[in-house]
């Protein structure tokens, strides 16, 4: 288990991550998502020993992950932008592991990298971007680790390989004891292997929460009611993110239950209504919004 | 076996719930039968396994399939489920014809509905 207590790290005068406490559990896949410079990539720094936090504390398994290096045997982590020794080959990347992590797997590491269509004995430099994240990603499945920080998880991947990556998890989930903390932008991939979440904003932790709670918590209804009076009525009673209207049509994010809200709203002898569950992407659009990150801001 | 529809909303296990409910009660996948591994299921559509541990542990609860510790899960074969399922589709028929007569259908125009839609068949 991951144990994130009080966490802060300032670089200079800029702090990047101010205070995080959270959990992460044996066996949870967690997503972690966040606002452009909300300190994903510090978390994940720290959670993997490359930072030490200013104070506060990351245990890994109740000890300290900094400079603790039979911890650090149980971690795997393919940082944003990957660094490969000048002129290695796979082959030798996959040598250097294999000192690093006693239980790496070799063998596996060809396999996959053949079915992958990656030549082992060729240069890494001379991959394409996506071919490098692809050699990341074996390395970090094939190390064998209890757990696996991935930042950009997706990042550079085309859809067939987002999928194979995906597969390749769920298999490992399955087969062995592994708990993998990925950080991406791509809700959509995000939503079909994680089954918690981690939203952070400005340094901070905005939730953690299991992704099918969170659907069932948050709703985008539309809906028309004829009379004015009961619409506010209704807007009163319901836990409204956000409201739009456009003509007659009213449209609003809401937070509560499935049959909660529509008890309200058939309460309220509407013309029409429709009931959605919303995307985790646009989860993310309002929550951030609801602190103040709200792309009206960014457009004229 | 089954494909999911990623425009839809809903949480990915209810996905799957539904779309194998489909597949017991049209007898595609028939009484006693095994049902695809959540191994094979969660790499296949590459989903999180526990996502597709929860749509089976729901299949369960309602009656369409039944597990034997250490062999899978297997489809059940009484008609509970469907004789459950038949009424609680019957109740949400009954509500759309108030509502259709409320807002002033003819009951001859509903009749000649239901007729049209049966003659066209089922999936």
């Amino acid at each position: 288990m991951i144990v994130v207590n009080e966490i802060r790290k300032k670089f200079h005068d800029i702090e990047a991550v101010s205070n995080i406490s959270t959990e992460i559990h044996e066996g949870q896949v967690f997503g972690l998502v966040g606002t452009n410079g909300a300190g994903k990539s510090t978390f994940l720094r720290i959670l993997a020993g490359v930072l030490k936090p200013d104070s506060g504390t990351v245990t890994i398994d109740d000890e300290v992950v900094f400079e603790n290096e039979a911890v650090k045997r149980s971690i795997f982590f393919i940082a944003d932008e990957q660094y490969y020794f000048p002129n290695v080959t796979a082959k030798g990347m996959c040598d250097y592991y294999a000192l690093m992590y006693p239980e790496f797997d070799r063998d596996k590491f060809i396999k996959l990298a053949k079915t992958f269509g990656l030549n082992g004995e060729h240069k890494i430099n001379t991959f394409s971007k996506g071919m490098k994240r692809q050699v990341s990603m074996l390395l970090g499945i094939c190390a064998n680790t209890k757990y696996l920080f991935c930042d950009e998880t997706f990042d550079g991947l085309d859809p067939v390989m987002r999928q194979a990556v995906k597969s390749m998890l769920a298999e490992e989930i399955i087969n062995r004891e592994f708990t993998p903390v990925i950080a991406s932008h791509n809700m959509r991939e995000l939503e079909d292997i994680c089954d918690h979440v981690g939203l952070l904003h400005k340094g901070g932790i905005l939730f953690t929460r299991e992704l099918d709670d969170m659907k069932q918590h948050i709703h985008k209804i539309q809906c028309v009611i004829k009379e004015q009076e009961v619409e506010l009525e209704l807007l009163r009673e319901l836990k409204v993110l956000k409201s739009v209207r456009l003509g007659s049509l009213l449209t609003i994010t809401v937070r509560g239950s499935r049959e909660e809200i529509r008890r309200k709203i058939e309460a309220k002898n509407p013309l029409f209504y429709e009931l959605l569950p919303l995307t985790l992407e646009e989860i993310f659009i309002s929550e951030t919004e609801g602190v103040g990150y709200d792309i009206k801001r960014f457009v004229f | 076996m089954i494909v999911l529809n990623y425009q839809d909303r809903r949480p990915i296990y209810e996905q799957v719930v539904e779309k194998f409910q489909i597949l017991i009660i049209k007898g595609v996948l028939k009484p006693d039968e095994q049902m695809p591994s959540v191994r094979k299921l969660a790499i296949e559509l590459s989903l999180n396994p526990n996502t597709i541990q929860r749509a089976f542990s729901v299949l369960e609860a309602q009656g369409y399939i039944y597990s034997i510790k250490g062999r899978g899960n297997f489809v059940s074969p009484q008609n509970d489920f469907l004789l459950e399922r038949k009424k609680e589709v019957y109740k949400r028929f009954e509500e759309v014809v108030v509502q259709a007569l409320n807002i002033g259908f003819d009951k001859t125009v509903l009749v000649e509905c239901v007729n049209n839609t049966a003659e066209r068949g089922v999936l």
